[in-house]
C-alpha cells in the first residue's frame, strides 16, 4: 500500500515540476504544503512562510561531519542577515526522527529552524544533490544559486585551511539586492543525498 | 676521604623523537568476483573489504563519523564510498604500492575499487546470509587489556567549535619509583572525531614543561623539541591515529622509563562545529625484560633549502646520506607541512642498484604517519639513504595556508614548511667495547648535518655532545661554541659547554659557564648539578651545596643529586646531614656505588653521626 501511494506522489509531484519550470513563482507558494514537515508533524511551506524574504534552504544530515563542521558558520550568517533572509535548515533522511533532529540542533547550538522532506520535494525543487548544499530563493521565490556554502572543502576528507570563495555569501547578498547570483550553481562536497532511501 | 663522582651527566640533544605503536592487522584480501556475467553482493564482495579497511575507523566510539560495520549502513552511503574510493580518498593510506610492504596496508586494489562501483550500478544487492563473513569485533576498552599504569592529562583542552585545525601538547608525568621497562603504550587520545593524529615523546629532562603556563595546563605547538641524553636516543616511534590498534615492541626491544621522565602527547585536533573537550590518557604496559636492543631514529633533513616562492608549483629539496654501518631498517616518517605534494625516499645499495623506500605522490598532512615495514629491510653499510621532497605554493594546492600564496621558510608553524624523514633502524652489529654502532651512526649523521647546513645550531650541538662522548673534548668544544655563537646566552648550550670544559679538566671555564647557564634559567636542574659538581671540584663547598640543593629540589628522585649532596655536606663536616641524603641516595638506586661508598666511609668515621 505504502508504495503505491508513494509512487503516485512522485508521478504528480514531476508533472508539477514540469509546470513550476513555467510559471515558478505560482508552485513555490503552495506546492510542497503536503509534503515538506516540521518537527511538530505539521506541513510546512517554507516559502511562503518566508514572508517574502530571501529563503535559504541547507541541506543537512545529522551523520555528516561536513555538515556539522559548518554549524557555526550557518549560525553566524542567520545572525548577520536577520531580518532580510529566512534560513531553513532541511534534513532530507526520512529514517532520522524528530527527536533526532532535535538532539541534533542542540548537539550543534541551532537556532535555525529545521524541516523534514522525507520525500525529497525541497530536495528536487533546490536541485541539491549533497550534504551541506545551499539554496538561495529571491523575494519572489525564484532559485537564484545553489550548490556548496564555501570552498572550504576540496574534496571530502580534504579541508583547505579555510575557504578562499564564498558563494552562499555571495549569492544571499546578490538575492537581497535583487541581482542575479554570479553563478548560478557550485559542486557541493559532503555526503550524497541519492544514498538515502 | 670522601669521593666525588667524576663524571658530568648527560648534555642533552635537541631533537624531535616521534614514535609509533605499530600497530598490525592481519590482511586478508577478499577474493575478487568481476568476472563477467556474476553480480557484485555485499555479503560476498564487499563485505570483506569493508570489514578490513573501513571498519577500524568507522565503528562507533571511533573517529570515522558514521559507521560502517552492515549492509544498510554501507548502503546509505554507497554512492559516496563508491566516489571516494575511486578518487583514493578513503581509505587513507598515503604509500603508492612498492618493492616492500607496510603493516596495516589499507591500499586498496583498482579491482576492489571497481566492486563499488559495480555493485552501485547494480542496485546494490545484500547476497545471500551465508556469504557474509563474521563482523569484526572491536574492544571499547584497552586494546591491549588493563594497563600496569594509567595517566589521565591533567586538564583537557576545549576545541573550538570552528577555524582551522589545532595543536597542543600534553604532558603525563609518570610517578615512576624506579626505572622501568616499557613493552607497549597505548594512546587513548579521547574524543577520536577530533583527534587526526597524535604522537607521544619521552622528555628524560622535563624540557617542555617550561613551555606550559602553569604545571598540568599543557602548551599549544605543532611541532615539539625535546632535549634528551645524548645517547639514549629514544630509538621509539610512538604515534596515534584514526583506527590504530597498538602493537607491544619487539620483545628485546623495550622502552626504558625513568623516575621523573615526562611524556608528551602532540595532537593534532580538527573543529567538529561544536566546542568539545578532550582529555588524553595513555596506559603503560610493564615488562622484566630490559632492552638487550636498541633501535635509533635517524633523521635526514634539508630545512635549509626551504625557501619557496610564492606561486612556485614544483620547488624541490633533496638529501642523502652513507650509512656508515649496516642496518636494519624497521619503520619510516616523512613529516612535511601543509604544502609538500610529493615524498620519494630510496636507498641507493652498495651495488648499485637503486629501491625505493616510500613514494608518496599526494601528501596529506592530515593522514601522515609513521609506516612499518611488514619486515624489517637489510641496508648494508655504504647504502645512500636519499629524500626527494616537492611542494607547491601555488593557489592551485588547496592545502596552502596562505591565500594569495606567500613566500614559505622552514619553521615550526603550520604556516611554514619542513622536509623532515625519519628511519628507525637497528644496527647490524652489536657494540663492542671499544665501538658502538649506534654512536657511530649518530655522529656521522650529526656530521652530515653540520655539513648540511653550517649554520644548523642543532646539528653543532649534537656533534658537539657526540665528540664529547666518544672523548674528543678539544673538538666538542669547538662545536659547542659554534652553537652558542648561533644562540648566544642559551641556558643548554652554556650548561653543555660548561660540562665540556669539566671533562676538559678546565674548571673555572666550565664554572664561567655554567654559572651563565644558572642565571639564564635557575630552574634548570641539568645545570644547578653541573654547577654545584664543579664547584665541589673546585673545594668551594659552600656554593656547590647551594646549588646541588637547588639540583635536588628541582628533581626530587634523582640518585646522583643526592649522592653528589651528601658527598659535599660531609666534605664541610655536616655528616648528619650527608647521611640522610646518602641514604636518600641508596633507597632511589640502591646500586649507586658513589653514595655506598660515601656513606661507609663516614660511617666508619663516625658510626653514630
Amino acid at each position: 500500500m505504502f508504495s503505491k501511494t508513494n509512487h503516485r506522489r512522485r508521478i504528480l509531484f514531476a508533472s508539477l515540476l514540469l509546470i513550476c519550470g513555467l510559471a515558478f513563482f505560482v508552485c513555490g507558494s503552495s506546492l510542497f504544503a503536503q509534503m515538506v514537515l516540521s518537527l511538530e508533524g505539521k506541513p510546512v511551506d517554507p516559502i511562503k512562510a518566508s514572508d517574502g524574504k530571501v529563503t535559504v534552504f541547507i541541506f543537512v544530515r545529522t551523520d555528516c561531519p561536513i555538515s556539522n563542521r559548518y554549524a557555526p558558520l550557518l549560525q553566524k550568517m542567520n545572525g548577520e542577515f536577520a531580518g532580510k533572509t529566512k534560513f531553513w535548515l532541511v534534513y532530507p533522511d526520512k529514517k532520522t526522527t524528530p527527536q533526532q533532529i532535535t538532539q541534533h540542533l542542540q548537539q550543534f547550538h541551532y537556532s535555525i529552524p529545521a524541516l523534514r522532506d522525507p520525500d525529497h520535494s525541497l530536495v528536487s525543487l533546490a536541485g541539491a544533490t549533497i550534504t551541506p548544499e545551499s539554496a538561495v530563493f529571491d523575494s519572489q521565490g525564484r532559485l537564484i544559486y545553489h550548490g556548496r556554502i564555501d570552498n572550504l572543502y576540496e574534496d571530502a576528507a580534504r579541508a583547505r585551511p579555510a575557504a578562499t570563495t564564498h558563494e552562499l555569501q555571495n549569492a544571499i547578498d546578490a538575492a537581497i539586492a535583487g541581482k542575479p547570483a554570479s553563478i548560478a550553481s557550485a559542486p557541493a562536497v559532503g555526503c550524497y543525498i541519492s544514498d538515502l532511501e | 676521604m670522601t669521593a666525588f663522582a667524576k663524571r658530568i651527566v648527560a648534555v642533552s640533544i635537541a631533537s624531535f623523537f616521534l614514535a609509533l605503536a605499530a600497530s598490525q592487522i592481519i590482511r586478508t584480501r577478499a577474493a575478487l568476483n568481476l568476472e563477467e556475467g556474476r553480480g557484485v553482493t555485499f555479503n560476498r564482495d564487499l563485505a570483506p573489504i569493508v570489514f578490513r579497511t573501513c571498519a577500524p575507523c568507522h565503528h562507533p566510539g571511533e573517529a570515522g563519523p558514521f559507521s560502517l560495520l552492515t549492509y544498510g549502513d554501507v548502503k546509505s552511503h554507497a554512492r559516496q564510498i563508491a566516489d571516494l574510493t575511486q578518487k583514493r580518498i578513503m581509505p587513507p593510506w598515503l604509500p603508492e604500492p612498492g618493492e616492500w610492504k607496510f603493516n596495516d596496508d589499507l591500499h586498496l586494489a583498482q579491482e576492489e575499487i571497481a566492486l563499488f562501483k559495480k555493485w552501485v550500478n547494480t542496485g546494490m544487492p545484500e547476497g545471500a546470509p551465508s556469504d557474509l563473513p563474521p563482523a569484526p569485533r572491536f574492544n571499547s576498552g584497552w586494546h591491549l587489556g588493563e594497563p600496569d599504569m594509567t595517566l589521565h592529562a591533567d586538564s583537557s583542552f576545549e576545541v573550538p567549535a570552528n577555524g582551522s585545525d589545532v595543536y597542543w601538547n600534553f604532558i603525563f608525568r609518570p610517578p615512576l619509583e624506579k626505572t622501568r621497562w616499557i613493552k607497549a603504550i597505548e594512546i587513548r587520545p579521547g574524543e577520536r572525531r577530533l583527534v587526526h593524529h597524535a604522537n607521544l615523546i619521552v622528555d628524560r629532562s622535563q624540557s617542555s614543561r617550561r613551555q606550559e603556563k602553569s604545571p598540568g595546563s599543557g602548551f599549544p605547538g605543532m611541532e615539539l623539541q625535546i632535549e634528551s641524553e645524548t645517547f639514549d636516543p629514544d630509538g621509539h616511534f610512538l604515534f596515534w591515529k584514526p583506527g590504530t590498534i597498538p602493537e607491544p615492541e619487539p620483545h628485546d626491544m623495550a622502552l626504558r622509563l625513568d623516575p621523573a621522565n615526562d611524556l608528551v602527547l602532540n595532537t593534532h585536533l580538527q573543529p567538529s562545529g561544536k566546542v568539545e573537550k578532550i582529555q588524553p590518557a595513555i596506559g603503560l604496559y610493564f615488562t622484566n625484560e630490559p632492552a638487550v636492543k636498541f633501535p635509533l631514529l635517524l633523521q635526514l633533513e634539508n630545512d635549509r633549502k626551504l625557501n619557496i616562492p610564492a606561486g612556485e608549483k614544483n620547488f624541490v629539496v633533496t638529501d642523502e646520506f652513507e650509512l656508515p654501518e649496516s642496518v636494519l631498517l624497521f619503520a619510516i616518517y616523512p613529516h612535511a607541512h601543509y604544502l609538500c605534494r610529493d615524498m620519494l625516499a630510496q636507498a641507493r645499495f652498495p651495488n648499485g642498484q637503486t629501491k625505493t623506500l616510500l613514494h608518496i605522490s599526494r601528501w596529506d598532512l592530515n593522514w601522515q604517519a609513521v609506516f612499518t615495514y611488514a619486515a624489517p629491510i637489510d641496508l648494508p653499510a655504504g647504502t645512500k639513504v636519499s629524500m626527494r621532497y616537492s611542494y607547491d605554493n601555488s593557489d592551485a594546492n588547496p592545502a596552502n595556508p596562505n591565500s594569495p600564496p606567500q613566500r614559505v621558510v622552514a619553521g615550526n608553524r603550520a604556516t611554514d614548511e619542513m622536509a623532515h624523514l625519519w628511519l628507525q633502524v637497528l644496527p647490524k652489529a652489536a657494540a663492542t667495547q671499544t665501538q658502538d654502532p649506534r654512536r657511530v651512526l649518530q655522529e656521522a649523521i650529526a656530521s652530515h648535518h653540520v655539513q648540511n647546513n653550517p649554520d644548523d645550531f642543532e646539528a653543532h650541538y649534537n656533534l658537539a655532545a657526540m665528540l664529547q662522548a666518544r672523548g674528543e673534548v678539544s673538538q666538542s668544544i669547538e662545536h659547542f661554541k659554534r652553537a652558542l655563537v648561533l644562540r648566544p646566552g642559551d641556558a643548554t648550550v652554556e650548561n653543555a659547554l660548561g660540562g665540556a670544559y669539566f671533562v676538559a679538566g678546565d674548571l673555572p671555564q666550565a664554572i664561567a659557564h655554567l654559572s651563565v647557564a644558572v642565571r639564564a634559567r635557575p630552574d634548570y636542574f641539568d645545570s644547578q648539578y653541573n654547577l654545584g659538581l664543579a664547584l665541589a671540584n673546585s673545594g668551594e663547598f659552600h656554593q656547590a651545596i647551594e646549588h646541588l640543593r637547588a639540583a635536588v629540589s628541582l628533581r626530587s628522585q634523582d640518585a646522583d643529586a643526592e649522592a653528589n649532596l651528601g658527598g659535599a655536606l660531609a666534605a664541610i663536616g655536616e655528616t648528619k646531614e650527608a647521611v640522610a641524603h646518602l641514604r636518600r641516595a641508596l633507597e632511589l638506586n640502591p646500586q649507586h656505588s658513589l653514595a655506598r661508598e660515601n656513606l661507609d666511609s663516614i660511617l666508619q668515621d663516625s658510626p653514630n653521626p
